[in-house]
């Protein structure tokens, strides 16, 4: 009895709250109107380290529209919501529905930037699909949602046209390509995989795998690791034994900062020792840190970042700003932001309305300078750009050892075949 | 008062009890009228797909916490892993129904298409399977699959005590989603399904549209909140809160364990399984991340908070936390962001509130249960206290044990219990060596001892709660031994416990109601739709219990719908008792009956013992009141260490110099002094 | 690497793994052994341990990147690691018998181990909301020492897991077996009420046996952090789940029983990782605990209380 008194009060606060504080915010800027873009992101559990610095990405990036007044006549609004769940310990599909609903049914929303995980993007698409809304995602690499083959599930509507658009290549050319790399490159003739047992991490494997038996690799073995296990060692050893010329690790820092760590004092430092984009975040600095990192590749669906000019004057705000470093979907992120921006700006400019359908096919056909390079998207939604650069971690004693940008050490563009 | 022996007893407290309870359901109809009306206007009111969906998923959760409720709250069996079945109802129904699987098309499949379960698909030259289960045979489908793997999961934990079983269903449920994840070919792993297909109901397909699935929500959890209320008032939800309170008792009473606790597995379970399909059919997708440990965890804080045991308790905990996490504290986050941006302060506006959520849900765990264990909406309401007068009502006059149904077996040759070279082990402890002991139909023998002699391991061997190494036992000239208990009370041995065995949670009438469970033959099928013979039976059974409880005169008449915890020490043994005539015994076996109670009521108490006896009922009686024994007992039997010293007419073994030795040790001197009278 | 060599690594591996695992049963097993209770909150304290090891190191200036080390400043500052986390778990173990467990004693039923189940997720949430999600770089005093047998690598750690859980579990068998508080713990363990008969002063006891059990939580979370190098929130999890399944296959409230369960549990998990797969040593190591469970549910050595009926 009490609990539901209580409850009551409380959405009824929570209600009058928002549309006063609302009408406050927006009273304060009463000359603009509001586009509110939506981001969608499981911001509490497991996965929440990394969604947060994808979010201030995004925020980045809306953040200086704003004040640049890029969008001219327009306020920018993020709508932040939380795609995770407790009960599902992380992110939640049917909470990634529920928020793409909600944002379906503002009518103010227009856009939106997530979601970080397949799972949640394979429930939210059709959604926004039917509603026009475009979402571009700087994390979800599943190729399914974007493949023409399950187009009448992921956007049945408007003629199969584009909604899910990527900042980020998808595992079709992330694992592929490194094992391009692997193989023509590095000369590595047998090779054994690991990965983390999430989403991502076993698609990126996949993909690894069948591009290089396709090579001629020998695939010598494969496993899963558990995030929440402590100890890798019974894996570490097995491949010792087994011994390959290298050792590709698809998955993200959960299950990556144990590994390399462990792996230092087992592997020989001859083997090749690679992983996908999820390795470069700032765990493998602060976390794992030298010597144990030394050595290891990993990839980044963008042309070599570090010296884009505009990428230090970002690490260096965003550090400012959010007191972290960002990680490489902290810079798709901020990127989405800027695909965003552009396209609204070009439609301002162009005197066309704001419109759902309007914003989406401005995406569609944008072609945005940022610091991945331009970035455009095909007919799928896919980036177009599908480089892949490689970098290995190398000890740069100029630099503090946690620097982000450089101690990745840029390698070279990997092979598209 | 009570009037001839068969026919129904009311009193004025009881016609009184009857309607009140009329009046309450009456008020508990008007509420879920209401709460019905709510339910179907909700989306008409709001239009809000964001919230309709969060609703939807709320529900979902209801439904998951009714059907946990069957297995912990009313069968008391603490369940961890009760997401595996989520996850089984879910990918039944998605395998099923997208293009995971994808055989090659061969003759085989084709009554199937028929049925259009399946499709044939022709790419090329090659034909191929797409499975095409529909959504509302898959309703009722994955129920029974899930059904399935709760007997499967629940088999192993049948003998074992309550924090072993919890342990390993936690296993189970932790296996589940692993070999998920790790059977790609089934389920695409890691990656979820992809393409499952929406409902479709006479042509019209739900599509991503919310509103058809939140009235498909409404629908589910008003059937299962049906058949759970129906469940837990009628045989089968007895049974269970038996078990629950206390299964060697509910055995002794004709309770069938195993089966009642694979019934609860399997009904449970079944209620995840049906949920799990709903739930994935609104997605479209699934992966096995949404079926981990944390989700059995949090449906058990659902249930904590509304009360175990209490049907719309647990829905009501199940909605309120949902929408918890997933509007009110993002609701206050984007309110705290606002007042962040107004006032400047970053931490503010960063805050996430929902972050916070797991804690708050350890918080309810301990704080429910240090504090309010019984939920915010318990199961079992207060009652209204006994009037005074009730309270202080002389007690009535003995009219003598009226009872009906009890055969007179006297002159039969076959004893009505023979006992043969019986001999107990329990590790180095000899607890009964080699007993023999016959007792003739329609007789009375008296069991005494000293303590330790082993007179409640007999008992304990005879109704099955203790195994005996060798020797035999014979019911009426049919070998019982190794018998499980249940299906020795069925075949008409009952018994009291030496430490009262009452069943804590619940009233007079249903304590004494399920002795009267082996002769009663409602299933759970049955119990949902209450036939006519149902409503019958129960009928029965009830005016059965009145006609017992009746012979207590008015102390256990207007105590009827009480909780047994608040009576008396002496009201609860009759309550046992009663308990154990209601079986509709051959053998009665009582172990102290009358401890506790002060020399009148052992009178009283002696007096009706006789008074069954002189129905014809065979009774077995452990005393230490030896008065008790000589008033009753034709025969004496005397224990001591295991093994039968004497035997004979209650004089003759009080004179006995080995049993006056047994008691009084071996310096007393013989003599009819020796015992006190 | 010779198939030999590999074996011998894969057991070393599964010693240190199953050193691991017999630390953290050794106190939920003592724990269990007097209240008959599964205390989930145990491998959440073992958590705040390893945060509380971590932090008192890093106030002796040691972080992140290795410091190596020797002789008694290192043995000074490793004791007062092991001090100041064995005490403050212990402390906290106290706590949570005292106000959380001890009104529910008498209470039948699950009550008490659901209330330890939201006592554990209300401490590894203050740790999450407090420290964060990520993984943190454990301080590393440690000299870097390995030896060779038959080719494989034993490294000095893996003497130290063992040599402190041997010590540890022959400390606390003396004191089980030879003290006076032991055979009050036992004879609590056997029957609580004919204890108290007998003048013991059972609330104590509960009290003692709970600091101690905590407190070896706390020794094992410092000495996982050490053997390891990091720590996170959610270390308790996988290591608890493995932990427990070790108490109840050594014999739950057997002391010896924690160590012989754990040894096996960890050769399991190497052997079975290096010739099944790592994928499914979750499903054997959860198979073997329902087997047990279910056909010899006293485990390999028997328990120390008999079972309540």
């Amino acid at each position: 009895m009490l609990t539901r008194r209580a409850a009551g009060k409380l959405i009824a606060g929570a209600a009058a709250s928002t549309t006063l504080a609302g009408a406050g915010f927006r009273s304060a800027l009463a000359a603009n109107k509001v586009i509110k873009i939506g981001i969608t992101l499981p911001l509490t559990g497991a996965d929440a380290e990394g969604a947060n610095r994808i979010k201030y990405g995004a925020l980045l990036a809306i953040k200086q529209a704003n004040d640049s007044n890029a969008v001219k006549g327009y306020t920018l609004v993020p709508v932040i919501l939380n795609n995770a769940t407790t009960t599902a310990g992380q992110y939640d599909p049917a909470q990634a529905a529920t928020n793409a609903r909600k944002l379906v049914a503002d009518p103010e929303v227009m856009t939106a930037i997530g979601p970080e995980m397949s799972g949640d993007g394979k429930a939210m698409s059709a959604i926004y699909s039917e509603a026009n809304i475009a979402t571009i995602t700087p994390a979800s690499t599943n190729p399914d949602i974007t493949n023409p083959k399950y187009a009448s599930e992921y956007r049945p509507a408007h003629d199969h046209a584009a909604v899910y658009f990527r900042t980020v290549a998808t595992d079709a050319y992330q694992g592929p390509y490194m094992a391009n790399y692997y193989s023509d490159v590095l000369k590595v003739k047998t090779v054994y995989l690991l990965d983390d047992s999430g989403a991502y991490g076993v698609g990126l494997a996949d993909a690894f795998e069948g591009q290089a038996k396709a090579k001629g690799m020998k695939v010598l073995g494969r496993d899963r690791l558990n995030p929440t296990e402590a100890d890798y060692t019974v894996s570490l050893t097995k491949i010792k034994g087994l011994n390959p010329d290298g050792l590709y690790y698809g998955g993200v820092m959960g299950a990556g900062a144990k590994l390399v760590k462990q792996a230092y004092g087992i592997l020989p430092t001859a083997m090749v020792k690679g992983g996908g984009d999820g390795l470069l975040a700032p765990e493998m600095l602060t976390a794992v840190g030298f010597p144990a990192a030394e050595g290891w590749y990993c990839t980044i669906a963008a042309p070599h970042l570090t010296q884009n000019p505009k990428v230090q004057p970002f690490v260096k705000l965003y550090e400012s700003t959010y007191h972290t470093q960002p990680d490489d979907y902290a810079v798709t992120a901020y990127d989405a932001g800027l695909v965003i921006t552009a396209a609204l700006a070009s439609l301002v400019n162009a005197g066309k309305p704001i419109t759902r359908a309007n914003v989406r096919e401005a995406i569609q056909t944008s072609k945005t300078p940022t610091l991945q390079g331009v970035v455009s998207f095909d007919q799928n939604g896919d980036i177009v750009n599908k480089i892949i650069s490689v970098f290995q971690v190398v000890k740069n004693t100029d630099y503090p050892l946690t620097d982000i940008i450089h101690q990745f050490k840029y390698i070279g563009t990997a092979p598209t075949s | 008062m009570a009037s001839e022996t068969t026919s129904t007893v009311t009193t004025p407290a009881s016609r009184a009890a009857i309607r009140s309870g009329t009046l309450r359901r009456y008020g508990a109809q008007a509420g879920m009228v209401a709460v019905l009306l709510v339910a179907l206007l909700f989306p008409i009111v709001n239009g809000n797909a964001g919230d309709i969906d969060a609703v939807a998923n709320a529900l979902a959760f209801a439904a998951l916490a009714l059907g946990l409720n069957i297995v912990v709250g009313f069968a008391g069996l603490l369940d961890l892993g009760y997401a595996a079945f989520f996850a089984i109802g879910a990918y039944t129904y998605g395998i099923l129904s997208s293009w995971q699987l994808q055989p090659a098309w061969s003759s085989f499949w084709q009554p199937f298409a028929w049925l259009d379960l399946v499709q044939k698909v022709t790419q090329g030259d090659t034909s191929v399977v797409h499975f095409t289960l529909s959504f509302w045979i898959a309703l009722p489908l994955s129920a029974a699959v899930a059904a399935f793997f709760g007997v499967l999961f629940g088999a192993p934990t049948l003998r074992l005590r309550g924090d072993y079983l919890a342990i390993v269903t936690l296993g189970f449920g932790e296996i589940v989603p692993i070999v998920v994840r790790n059977w790609a070919s089934l389920t695409n792993g890691a990656a979820g399904l992809n393409g499952v297909a929406p409902p479709n109901l006479f042509g019209y397909n739900f599509g991503v549209e919310i509103t058809p699935y939140y009235y498909v929500a409404v629908a589910i959890v008003g059937l299962l909140i049906f058949v759970s209320s129906r469940l837990r008032d009628s045989r089968i939800g007895r049974a269970w809160m038996a078990l629950r309170d206390d299964s060697i008792a509910a055995s002794t009473a004709g309770v069938d364990l195993t089966r009642y606790k694979l019934l609860a597995f399997a009904l449970g379970a079944s209620f995840a399984g049906m949920t799990g399909t709903f739930y994935i059919a609104k997605l479209q997708t699934a992966t096995p991340d949404m079926f981990m440990f944390p989700v059995s965890v949090m449906i058990l804080v659902m249930i904590v908070l509304g009360g175990l045991g209490s049907v719309w308790g647990v829905v009501v905990g199940a909605i309120f936390l949902q929408l918890l996490q997933s509007w009110f504290l993002p609701a206050m986050s984007g309110w705290l962001h606002s007042v962040g941006n107004l006032v400047g302060s970053p931490w503010l506006q960063q805050i996430q509130l929902a972050q916070s959520i797991e804690l708050i849900f350890g918080i309810i765990l301990v704080v429910m249960m240090l504090y309010r264990r019984d939920g915010l909406i318990p199961a079992t309401r207060k009652q209204k206290a006994l009037s005074f007068e009730q309270q202080n009502a002389q007690v009535g006059e003995s009219h003598g044990f009226r009872m009906s149904g009890i055969v007179r077996e006297e002159g039969s040759a076959v004893p009505a219990l023979e006992i043969k070279g019986v001999t107990v082990r329990f590790g180095g402890l000899v607890a009964l060596k080699s007993v023999d002991l016959t007792v003739p139909p329609g007789g009375v023998l008296a069991v005494i001892g000293p303590n330790g002699s082993g007179k409640s391991t007999l008992f304990n061997v005879v109704t099955g709660l203790t195994t005996a190494e060798s020797g035999s036992i014979r019911l009426f000239g049919e070998e019982i031994i190794g018998l499980p208990p249940h299906k020795i009370a069925r075949k008409g041995i009952a018994r009291t416990f030496q430490n009262l065995r009452l069943f804590t949670n619940l009233t007079v009438m249903d304590n004494v109601l399920i002795g009267q469970h082996s002769r009663l033959h409602t299933g759970p099928l049955g119990a949902v739709l209450r036939f006519p013979r149902v409503r019958a039976e129960e009928a029965k059974a009830r005016e059965r219990v009145i006609e017992i409880i009746a012979n207590f005169g008015n102390r256990l008449l207007p105590r009827a719908d009480q909780n047994v915890a608040a009576l008396s020490y002496a009201n609860r043994r009759r309550v046992e008792i009663s308990r154990a005539l209601a079986t509709n015994p051959r053998i009665l076996l009582l172990d102290e009956p009358t401890a506790g109670m002060n020399p009148a009521e052992t009178l009283e108490l002696a007096q009706q013992i006789k008074d069954l006896h002189k129905l014809g009922l065979t009774i077995i009686v452990i005393e230490h009141k030896l008065d008790v024994v000589v008033r009753l007992a034709d025969t004496v039997v005397v224990l001591d260490h295991g093994e039968k010293i004497a035997e004979g007419k209650p004089d003759e073994v009080r004179r006995n110099e080995e049993v006056l030795r047994a008691y009084l040790g071996r310096n007393a001197q013989a003599g009819s002094a020796g015992i006190a009278a | 690497m010779s198939p030999t060599t590999l074996f011998v690594q894969q057991l070393i591996n599964g010693l240190s793994l199953g050193g691991m695992y017999a630390l953290l049963a050794l106190g939920f097993t003592l724990i269990y052994g007097i209240l008959e209770l599964i205390n989930f909150a145990h491998f959440s304290v073992f958590l705040v341990g390893s945060f509380i090891g971590m932090w008192t190191l890093e106030a002796f200036g040691l972080s992140g990147q290795n410091v190596i080390m020797t002789g008694l400043p290192l043995i000074g500052v490793l004791l007062a690691a092991f001090v100041v986390s064995m005490f403050s778990c212990g402390v906290l173990g106290v706590v949570i018998e005292r106000y959380s467990l001890r009104p529910l004693r008498n209470v039948t039923g699950p009550m008490a181990m659901i209330t330890t189940i939201g006592v554990s997720y209300i401490l590894f949430n203050i740790i999450l909301l407090g420290a964060g999600a990520d993984t943190k770089n454990f301080p590393n005093p440690l000299p870097e020492l390995r030896f060779h047998i038959l080719g494989a690598v034993l490294d000095v750690r893996v003497l130290l897991i063992w040599v402190v859980s041997g010590s540890l579990m022959l400390g606390l068998w003396f004191f089980v077996q030879r003290s006076r508080l032991g055979k009050a713990m036992r004879a609590t363990a056997q029957d609580p009420d004919a204890a108290r008969m007998m003048g013991v002063d059972v609330d104590r006891v509960i009290l003692i046996a709970f600091f101690a059990g905590s407190a070896l939580a706390g020794a094992a979370g410092l000495i996982f952090g050490l053997y390891y190098n990091f720590t996170s929130y959610i270390i308790g999890y996988t290591a608890g789940l493995r932990a427990f399944t070790a108490a109840v296959l050594g014999g739950i409230g057997n002391v010896p029983g924690a160590m012989l369960g754990g040894l096996i549990i960890g050769l399991i998990e190497s052997l079975g990782g290096q010739y099944v797969a790592v994928k499914w040593t979750d499903v054997i190591i959860f198979s073997i605990l329902v087997l047990v469970l279910v056909f010899r549910p006293t485990g390999l050595l028997g328990t120390l209380a008999p079972q309540k009926s």
